[in-house]
């Protein structure tokens, strides 16, 4: 009978024991983790990052221990690595963070949870993309709407975003998010809204820019779950959706597609993936060493190549894929006021999800 | 049995005043005090009320429309998953259908998958370009290749594919009907529907009480068939949810939604319990035998049942073979539906498996998983019979308490567990949880009481009580009774709560990813980095990839705990069909949390 109460208190208890002791067995068996600690992580730096899928994370952790750094990538979307930051910024676990764009961070730093540092590359950069304290540009993508040119002459494709909902012809044809939760679908509605901007509209938004919020969602044909848009573009479903430069090769030898990208007369939204020290770090100098490391000319170059990036690093541009490099350089950058886009982009979402979409 | 009513009586035995005691630290510590952190940072920014959230909520059309979808949806399927999951139990455990065997494994694929994979599974059949509508457009010229789309088609896949519940546990507790009694009315003369209706059904009350309110929860939770055969019409609210979970200026409207659902699964619960309450629901014979199969005499309906049968294994078969069959498809052919047999390699497989990380995330998940199981139903055994025992006040308010993990999203539950132990906290002896490896066993236990709870208590109604008055008055003790009475009746379903939870927990990814220890990152946050992002080709194709391997772990853990637990009743009793243990491989339904009816939740992010 002792044995059995024994048991069941045990059962209920046994997270308070394991709490209490700290270093309880880690409940993984094989070597790498042995080493570790429950309450830190040894001499490993812990790396937040979205950017971590299609085999950067593995590449990256590679090259780094080449280079004498011992890291751990912990993967996260781009939202849940910015929840995470800031959720943990009593107690930090992460040491750096990389990958998310300016928005992401920006929203981290106003929380407190990120430390200024300096990096070594900082001069090869354009500080403008960062905000030349805390987060440092990496890795430049565009945020673009591309059509299916098989189908689609260049003169009879839409010259804006605004032509998808304007013009019959591309009525249906265009496909539109069913959430707001992405970036990529943030960094669109930035490009739509920052061009009306009124102060004294609802949200710093005029009238005018809610209606084409709302002509936008009226007209699109709603993006399918687990069906890409080039999978769509190939079947005939839709011709043309948002899509970010960095996947454009690729998924157009997937899927046997030929796409062009518009390019609006006034330019472009930029997302700049970037680079950060966490507030709290027990590693700092580690952390900055990495930081240097990282965004240094060399493993950009090494990175861009790999992963046809566009690199923002002057020094690595020279080195990264020219047909990349090339389109970039014959991009417009539309003028976004970061600021205010910042500051509004959490009422937007809920707005745009709430009110417009259907 | 009127003096275990009362709060006075309960208190007087001390072991229960321990239990009470670890029990009251634990719900004070890991249900209320994170969650009410979290809450009040939603609903109180500054410190002070507003009702914002309300008012955003209540005036939005498509919040209102899905909301309005989101609870249809529960109540359709709180009818049809039972129609459909007792029927199929009665055919593969109750009447004498040829091809039982066969059947059951067809029924049982639910076991080991679900999610947005099991929809894209029926998509590949019936949706716009599937094998079964193309078949039927070349018959029926004119028909609309859409048809299966909307509300129908969304009912049509979540009620075929959550009845994993009634197959584990409503046939567990048929097994259990004792046939003297089905004997017994067939001798006064019943007809098969008759005893069918008022011996069988009867005596399952208890466990479709506890499934009825599981497949409610699913509905409310409704997220991936939703988004991919919802169409325009039919969309669900968990989706608005995971968006508004993601973002801090919204988190109050996530908040709002996620407590509206909640209520609504508590009044459901609390309907249950009070329908159930006073009910006996086992048989009183003195010496119980075996439940032997039925058969079906009017042989009108005998062909009937066979056809239906036959044509729901089908159904509940064909998503998993093109599903196995297209992990080996490169990524664009699954999502443009080009399938050809040239076209099937290894290539997938090869690249799943060669990452850097291997197979430890794999082992990491298994122990963690294994852990929190364990540990959920071991520490619930006891509460759910003192709860079950003891109906006064006192033990509905913990019970209710235990139910809290079913109202948030674990986003938010993991981001509570992170603000209220960052610092050291007295409630867990002064220690700081964040960063350690106990944080995420303590969120993988705490989301899993709820359904565990529920289904163990269940599993204590179906025990005839004779049993225990018998061992008391021949002088056995509270705690003999409960080890050598009860336990052995309730193990088998705790058996399968406890692979059930396993399970589920497997690839996690909401809870893990805000309380992962870095160094030690389970299975969920490596789909989640393979399958995420663009829908691409390789990550449509990983998605698959992963289905399959979990189809395997989760098979093999069904088995080890099914098949070793089915063949030790065989040695004891021989003359009884060995329960459980034909199937071979079955295993691994998601009992379904709200929010949870995903098996690759991950990969669902709403673009």
């Amino acid at each position: 009978m002792r044995k059995l109460k024994t048991l069941v208190a045990a059962a209920v208890a046994a997270t308070l024991l394991a709490g209490c002791g700290g270093a309880s067995t880690p409940p993984a068996s094989t070597g790498e983790a042995s080493g570790a600690t429950a309450g830190g992580s040894g001499d490993t730096l812990v790396v937040y990052t979205n950017s971590n899928g299609e085999g950067r994370g593995d590449w990256l952790a590679a090259k780094a221990a080449e280079a004498g750094f011992k890291i751990e990538i912990v993967g996260a979307g781009g939202a849940d690595a910015t929840n995470k930051l800031i959720a943990e910024k009593n107690n930090p676990i992460a040491d750096v963070a990389f990958g998310l764009n300016n928005m992401y961070f920006s929203q981290i730093k106003k929380e407190g949870a990120l430390e200024a540092y300096h990096p070594a590359w900082a001069g090869d950069v354009d500080k403008g993309l960062g905000d030349g304290e805390t987060y440092w540009p990496l890795v430049k993508q565009a945020i673009l709407l591309g059509y299916n040119s098989d189908k689609i002459a260049k003169d009879a494709a839409p010259k804006d975003w605004t032509d998808l909902w304007t013009k019959d012809e591309f009525k249906s044809r265009y496909e539109r998010v069913t959430g707001m939760g992405t970036a990529t679908a943030q960094l669109v509605f930035a490009g739509i809204l920052s061009r009306y901007r009124d102060n004294s509209g609802d949200l710093g938004i005029s009238d005018d820019g809610w209606k084409q919020v709302q002509q936008y969602f009226k007209n699109g044909s709603p993006a399918v779950a687990k069906t890409d848009l080039f999978a769509r573009i190939a079947s005939g479903d839709v011709d043309m959706g948002q899509m970010p430069s960095s996947i454009i090769a690729d998924r157009e030898k997937s899927f046997k597609v030929n796409v062009d990208t518009v390019m609006p007369s006034v330019g472009v939204p930029l997302a700049v993936e970037q680079i950060a020290l966490v507030k709290g770090t027990k590693k700092k100098e580690q952390a900055q060493k990495f930081i240097d490391w990282f965004g240094s000319a060399e493993v950009q170059a090494e990175f861009a190549q790999k992963f046809n990036s566009m690199p923002v690093n002057k020094g690595a541009q020279a080195k990264a894929n020219p047909g990349v490099v090339d389109f970039f350089a014959g991009l417009k950058q539309q003028d976004i006021d970061w600021d205010f886009v910042q500051k509004n982009m959490g009422a937007w979402v809920e707005k745009i999800e709430l009110e417009y979409m259907t | 049995m009127s003096g275990n009513n009362t709060v006075r009586s309960m208190a007087s035995s001390p072991l229960v005043l321990v239990v009470g005691a670890v029990l009251t630290w634990f719900i004070a510590a890991f249900l209320v005090w994170p969650n009410v952190n979290i809450l009040m940072a939603t609903f109180f920014p500054d410190g002070s009320f507003s009702g914002r959230a309300a008012e955003k909520l209540f005036s939005s059309q498509r919040a209102m429309k899905a909301l309005g979808n989101s609870f249809l949806l529960a109540v359709a399927l709180s009818i049809t998953v039972n129609l459909v999951g007792v029927f199929i139990v009665l055919v593969t455990h109750y009447f004498r259908i040829r091809g039982s065997r066969i059947l059951f494994l067809g029924y049982a694929s639910t076991f080991i998958y679900g999610g947005i994979v099991l929809a894209a599974g029926y998509k590949f059949i019936y949706g716009e370009k599937g094998i079964v509508t193309s078949l039927l457009v070349r018959l029926v010229p004119g028909m609309d290749a859409g048809w299966f789309s909307g509300f129908f088609a969304v009912l049509v896949v979540m009620t075929f594919a959550t009845t994993t519940n009634h197959m584990l546990f409503v046939a567990n507790a048929l097994k259990g009907i004792d046939y003297q009694t089905i004997e017994a009315a067939r001798n006064l003369g019943a007809s098969p529907w008759t005893v069918l209706r008022r011996i069988v059904l009867p005596m399952l009350k208890p466990t479709l009480f506890a499934v009825t309110i599981l497949s409610f929860l699913t509905g409310l939770g409704a997220l991936s068939a939703p988004q991919v055969l919802g169409g325009r019409d039919f969309q669900t609210i968990t989706p608005m949810i995971l968006t508004f979970t993601n973002s801090p200026t919204s988190r109050d409207l996530a908040a709002l939604l996620a407590v509206i659902l909640g209520v609504a699964t508590m009044l459901m619960l609390a309907v249950m319990s009070r329908v159930e309450k006073g009910g006996t629901y086992f048989s009183v014979s003195k010496v119980s035998s075996e439940l032997q199969k039925q058969d079906i005499t009017n042989p009108v309906a005998n062909v009937a049942v066979h056809a239906v049968a036959y044509l729901f294994f089908a159904v509940y078969t064909l998503p998993v073979v093109l599903i196995v069959f297209y992990s080996f498809a490169d990524g664009a052919a699954i999502q443009t539906g080009q399938l050809s047999l040239a076209n099937l390699t290894l290539d997938n497989y090869v690249r799943v498996l060669t990452q850097q990380s291997g197979l430890r995330p794999f082992i990491v998940s298994v122990v963690y998983s294994a852990l929190a199981a364990v540990i959920a139903v071991g520490g619930l055994l006891f509460v759910a019979r003192l709860l079950h025992k003891h109906k006064n006040w006192v033990a509905s308010a913990f019970e209710y308490l235990l139910h809290i993990p079913w109202i948030l999203p674990s986003a938010l539950l993991a981001l509570g567990l992170i603000v209220s132990y960052d610092h050291p906290s007295p409630l867990v002896g002064g220690a700081v949880l964040t960063g350690t490896l106990v944080i995420l066993l303590i969120a993988f236990v705490t989301v899993k009481i709820p359904f565990t709870l529920r289904m163990l208590k269940a599993s204590f109604a179906s025990v005839n009580s004779s049993f225990e008055e018998a061992a008391a008055i021949m002088g056995a003790k509270t705690l003999y009774v409960f080890r050598r009475i009860l336990l052995p009746l309730v193990l088998p379903a705790a058996a399968a709560i406890t692979a059930l939870n396993f399970n589920s927990l497997l690839d996690d990814y909401d809870t893990a990813i805000f309380l992962a220890h870095p160094l030690v990152q389970p299975l969920g946050l490596v789909i989640k980095a393979n399958t995420d992002g663009a829908e691409g080709t390789e990550g449509i194709a990983n998605t698959f990839v992963y289905t399959v391997l979990l189809m395997v772990i989760t098979g093999v853990t069904m088995y080890l705990v099914y098949g070793r637990a089915g063949r030790r009743r065989t040695r004891k009793r021989k003359p009884a069909p060995p329960p459980l243990s034909q199937l071979p491989g079955p295993a691994l339904p998601r009992d379904q949390a709200p929010g949870e009816d995903d098996a690759t939740r991950p990969a669902t992010a709403v673009r």
